[in-house]
């Protein structure tokens, strides 16, 4: 379960009033600036639960830091609760009528007014007779997180009386939005940092995925929670999923998420939990060269750390359950989004203890997938040294050997189990071909395991479902090509593709392709409506299907069924 | 222990006893009860059978098959046994029936009729997933279907290991797709606490079938079924708070359960009940609570915002899920295509539409001249000249190579998608919304004490210009310290946010 309160050096998402998310990692004595909105100490958060909303105090006398104040649910609902007794009276708000001398109302023909027009409403900085100066001052002073600065605004508003109820809301949203200071805290979980990635910060980066999307994938390729490991077994068992994922990462957090692989276990401390104990929960924390985030931890934690269990160098490394096997392109696989999870993928040597994924998540190419002989990690076989000759060497070079001797065990337990199939789903979210993924997954899954592939675009998607179409199909039974002739089931699975057959039809059910999305809509009395605009893009596409053993021989199926007699001419 | 429940503990094969989702056709599932029988049932000297309008299916030939296995029909004497089995109003007289036969009848010891394989007919046998359940399951309310569940749960932070409260089981489409997203392992004993679904529903009936269902899939410990009316009674089993962190609500008035969803005792409408000392809320004390509201008129919604609001839920949040399934086919547009269903055969592109005019306006003079051949000059020639018009066959084929792929319909014509012909919609207004947990004063100056501030020595997050122009200063200095050093000590110095700061950020 994930954590529920702000750990040090964790990760967390802080929403500023303007609904902009900064993520940002908890570095304990440090000062967290949010531009504009004030800067408080980061200690002041540290084991706070999440969601809360703070409002950034004025500094008290002889103190060098403001406090926080926890601003109850209540009162950041009173705007929304006290426009419901003020419906009434906003009703009778005539927004039609023009007022007294108005020069400009928009009249219909029968010369009955119908909207009066709000250019005063738009021309805000001549009515608002306090000027730039002066709110800089207010802005300075900050008094109490900026309510007095907008109480003031409001005041010296000179149209203020010939605002509507409705508008004079919204005008106090908008200078809420800017000079309110406050923030809230948000645990960075896969749904968060989905959002942030999309709307924020890159959204090609995780291939324009919406919430939607990961849901619709995670479910469809039925990932949850599989199974705890049964006492003796040797071979893979239980729930294994196979991913592909093009989205730095966040296709696979979030499976993890779904499967309780993403957020490490926190021990549970017992009633005494003391400082240096609560230090030393985030050992998993590394030094990130490739951000440049630091870890200020106390040196007392490098003390009495847990030491890691000392195991051969060719011992199983990985999970033979509720595991993640990640097909890649490259030599290493892109999951930099993890770091935000506090795993550090390219480090093959985390302390202990270790993060679950470390153990796993279990990444292979498509090379040491499809010709693992011609993958040098793989091919070429472990070093041996006796055990006198490695005494003699020095430091260095005997970590390097056992370094080597792990890569090469750990790159073996991959590969082969990977080579020998019999997983329990397949998600992918790739900019590869789905066909060419499709091709070569198949035959690894298990009978009956779901398929479900995310494409921002739908053309990939209606060339693959094509694959699978009903004459396709029937085609590959009655009529099969010149190649498949003589081959057995096996030599069928893994089917080499021709033009006319690009994946071997008969090893999928209940192809389907589908999209969702979430429209939100504001909801405020009176004033309930979809929000005016959304993020545009991609709107996202899921396949699903099912892998199914076909039947061995020639089978023909029953029922109604038009027989189309190809004719020329 | 009961069974573990194929939804969640993955099996190579089908097994008696086991919940098997067929295929029967696209789109057509239909959910099954594997049964070993050992004589005839039901008159089928093959033991139990599913029939079909695809086949008749003997259970013995769905048995210790791997999942997703296409099987063959059997030929099975469905005409001696009588008239069409009817479903569940003739359920109990056949069970009898039968089991009068295994009583009085020697055939009922005999080996079960080993079923022979049919000409024809195959169907499939999928491994029950809660999206398959969905799909198939009988029908008690309306249904909460794929599209909405899987946001939901993605929403209210449904992970391994939490524990959620469903109200309103309805036909129980939800509860399978919690129940999975819950799973984190069967509790070993009373005291083990796992991820659990605390469900509730208000109608008798649908409870009871509901629980049936359950025990069936093998449920029992991972859902916790309750028959209750939550408006007045609240959500604790037995007392005993679920502890939940998540909380999905299918009632036609959410509003008036939610006050039971808080930390405090409260009345509806946000005012503090009077002490009660074996209150306890049913909601975890330590953590934040996300709660889904589904509902599919405005007006529900308007009064469960408001309550909620009221009750100081924050971050509350509507939304509404429309799903499209996709139909992908070849559209096939050409002259040469044959007029048959799936086909149009007009002109599939403008050079086509000309050579068509072309050829038609050409048959045209050829029938004219024919026409006053037969006018003018009456004679066996004129047949001769009707032999020569340009035979259709011998048309050149057109651009798009139609012709080489008649052979192939599954090649021709141009890949196309468009929505299915029947739209969902609309299905609900999704209200979210979160209940942090409280935090006191007391545990505020534990957390200072502990955590003491007025030492900060850096700055993260938004940096002004002039801490921006510190940052890089002191950066620079440490760099060419690190050249003179030869250490990289100095570059840990550097604290970086990863959004504020994009100059510096590499990530």
């Amino acid at each position: 379960m994930s954590r529920n309160t702000v750990q040090p050096n964790g990760w967390v998402a802080i929403r500023l009033p303007s609904e902009v998310t900064r993520v940002l990692q908890v570095v304990p004595n440090t000062t967290i600036s949010l531009g504009k909105y004030g800067s408080f100490p980061s200690n002041l958060i540290i084991e706070r639960p999440y969601h809360l909303t703070y409002e950034i105090q004025d500094k008290r006398e002889g103190e060098s830091f403001p406090r926080l104040r926890v601003v109850p649910g209540t009162e950041l609902n009173a705007d929304k609760l006290a426009d419901v007794s003020a419906t009434e009276s906003a009703e009778g708000d005539d927004v039609i009528e023009p007022a007294n001398g108005e020069e400009l109302t928009l009249v219909d023909e029968s010369g009955k007014v119908v909207a009066r027009s709000n250019r005063e409403v738009i021309d805000e900085s001549a009515r608002q007779t306090l000027t730039m100066a002066e709110i800089d001052q207010l802005k300075r002073e900050g008094a109490s997180a900026g309510k007095e600065l907008i109480a003031k605004l409001m005041l010296s508003h000179t149209a203020i009386d010939q605002k509507t109820a409705y508008s004079l809301a919204k005008y106090k949203l908008l200078k809420e939005r800017k000079y309110m200071r406050r923030f809230t805290v948000l645990p960075l979980d896969v749904a968060q940092l989905g959002q942030w990635m999309l709307v924020e910060r890159d959204a090609s980066k995780v291939m324009e995925m919406r919430q939607e999307m990961i849901g619709l994938l995670g479910c469809w390729a039925d990932v949850h929670f599989g199974g705890l490991p049964i006492e003796g077994a040797q071979s893979p068992h239980g729930g294994r999923w196979l991913a592909v994922d093009d989205t730095g990462g966040l296709l696979v957090a979030a499976m993890a998420e779904r499967m309780g692989l993403l957020h490490a276990e926190t021990p549970e401390e017992e009633g005494a939990s003391t400082d240096a104990a609560q230090q030393e929960q985030n050992p998993e924390l590394q030094p990130n060269e490739e951000a440049g985030t630091a870890v200020t931890e106390p040196a007392k934690a490098q003390r009495n750390r847990p030491k890691r269990p000392r195991k051969d160098d060719l011992d199983d490394h990985y999970a033979l359950t509720n595991s993640i096997t990640l097909i890649h392109a490259n030599s290493q696989p892109n999951l930099s989004l993890l770091r935000h999870f506090d795993y550090d993928f390219s480090d093959p040597n985390p302390p202990y203890p270790y993060h679950p994924l470390f153990t796993n998540l279990l990444p292979i190419s498509w090379l040491q997938l499809l010709d693992p002989e011609a993958d040098p990690t793989y091919a070429e076989p472990a070093p041996e040294v006796d055990s006198e000759t490695l005494a003699s060497w020095k430091t260095n070079r005997r970590a390097n050997y056992h370094r080597k001797r792990r890569r090469w065990a750990r790159t073996r337990q991959i590969v082969d189990a990977t080579r020998a199939g019999g997983f329990s789903g397949l998600a992918v979210a790739s900019t590869m071909d789905p066909i060419s993924v499709l091709r070569h997954a198949l035959p690894l899954l298990a009978g009956g395991a779901p398929v479900a592939i995310y494409s921002p675009t739908i053309e990939p998607l209606t060339q693959l479902a094509d694959c699978f179409s009903i004459s396709r199909r029937g085609a590959w039974v009655s009529n099969p090509p010149a190649e498949a002739e003589g081959k057995t089931t096996t030599e069928l699975e893994n089917w080499a593709g021709t033009p006319d057959f690009p994946i071997n039809p008969s090893l999928l059910i209940g192809a389907q392709v589908q999209t969702s999305r979430a429209r939100r809509w504001q909801v405020l009395p009176g004033r309930t409506h979809p929000f005016m605009t959304e993020r545009g893009g991609a709107v996202g596409f899921v396949f699903t299907g099912w892998r199914a053993i076909p039947a061995e021989g020639n089978i023909m199926a029953r029922g109604k069924f038009q027989r189309k007699k190809p004719k020329t001419g | 222990m009961t069974k573990p429940s194929t939804f969640l503990v993955l099996g190579d094969k089908t097994s008696a006893g086991t919940l098997a989702i067929i295929s029967l056709s696209r789109d057509n599932f239909l959910p099954l009860t594997l049964e070993k029988s050992t004589g005839a049932v039901d008159g089928y000297l093959e033991g139990a059978t599913l029939n079909t309008r695809f086949g008749s299916y003997p259970h013995s030939t769905l048995l210790d098959v791997p999942w997703g296995s296409q099987v063959r029909a059997s030929n099975v004497d469905t005409g001696s046994r009588g008239k069409k089995r009817r479903r569940d109003a003739t359920d109990e007289d056949t069970l009898i029936a039968s089991q009068d036969d295994d009583d009085d009848s020697t055939a009922a010891n005999a080996p079960v009729k080993k079923a022979v394989t049919a000409p024809s007919g195959f169907i499939y046998v999928l491994r029950p997933t809660p999206e398959l359940w969905t799909t198939s399951l009988p029908h008690r309310t309306q249904v909460v279907y794929t599209p909405d569940y899987s946001y939901i749960l993605h929403r209210i932070r449904a992970r391994p290991g939490t524990r959620i409260i469903e109200a309103g089981a309805g036909s129980g489409s939800f509860t399978h797709a919690s129940v999975r997203a819950v799973y984190n392992g069967y509790p070993r004993d009373a005291d083990d606490v796992k991820g659990k679904v605390f469900s509730f529903e208000f109608n008798e009936s649908r409870y009871e079938k509901m629980q049936v269902e359950i025990g069936h899939h093998g449920l029992d410990d991972l859902v916790k079924l309750t028959h209750r009316d939550v408006y007045n009674d609240g959500f604790n089993v037995n007392g005993e708070s679920p502890n939940a962190t998540a909380v999905f609500l299918d009632l036609p008035a959410p509003w008036e359960a939610l006050h039971h969803l808080s930390r405090r005792k409260l009345q509806k409408g946000g005012e503090e009940a009077e002490e009660d000392s074996n209150w306890v809320s049913p909601l975890d004390p330590k953590q934040s609570v996300h709660i889904c509201t589904f509902s599919p008129c405005i007006e529900q919604v308007t009064r469960t915002v408001t309550e909620l609001r009221t009750l100081g839920w924050v971050d509350v949040d509507m939304v509404e899920i429309s799903n499209q399934k996709i139909n992908i086919s070849r559209e096939k547009v050409g002259v040469n295509y044959p007029t048959e269903k799936g086909y149009n055969s007009s002109p599939a592109d403008v050079l086509e539409a000309v050579t068509k005019l072309k050829s038609l306006a050409e048959r045209n003079k050829d029938t004219q001249r024919v026409q006053a051949l037969q006018t003018g000059a009456e004679g066996p020639d004129s047949e001769m000249d009707l032999d020569s018009t340009p035979n259709r066959e011998n048309q050149p084929s057109n651009s798009n190579g139609a012709v080489d792929d008649m052979e192939k319909p599954w090649m021709q014509g141009r890949l196309v998608h468009r929505p299915e012909s029947e739209l969902k919609t609309h299905t609900s207004y999704l209200v979210f919304a979160i209940l942090p947990c409280e935090w006191d004063e007391e545990a505020e100056a534990a957390a200072m004490a502990k955590w003491p501030c007025g030492n900060e020595k850096k700055t993260i997050g938004n940096l002004d210009k002039q801490a921006r122009k510190e940052e890089k200063r002191k950066m620079l200095e440490g760099k060419s310290k690190k050249q003179k050093k030869g250490s990289d000590t100095q570059t840990t110095q550097v604290v970086v946010s990863a959004v504020a700061t994009p100059t510096t950020d590499t990530a």
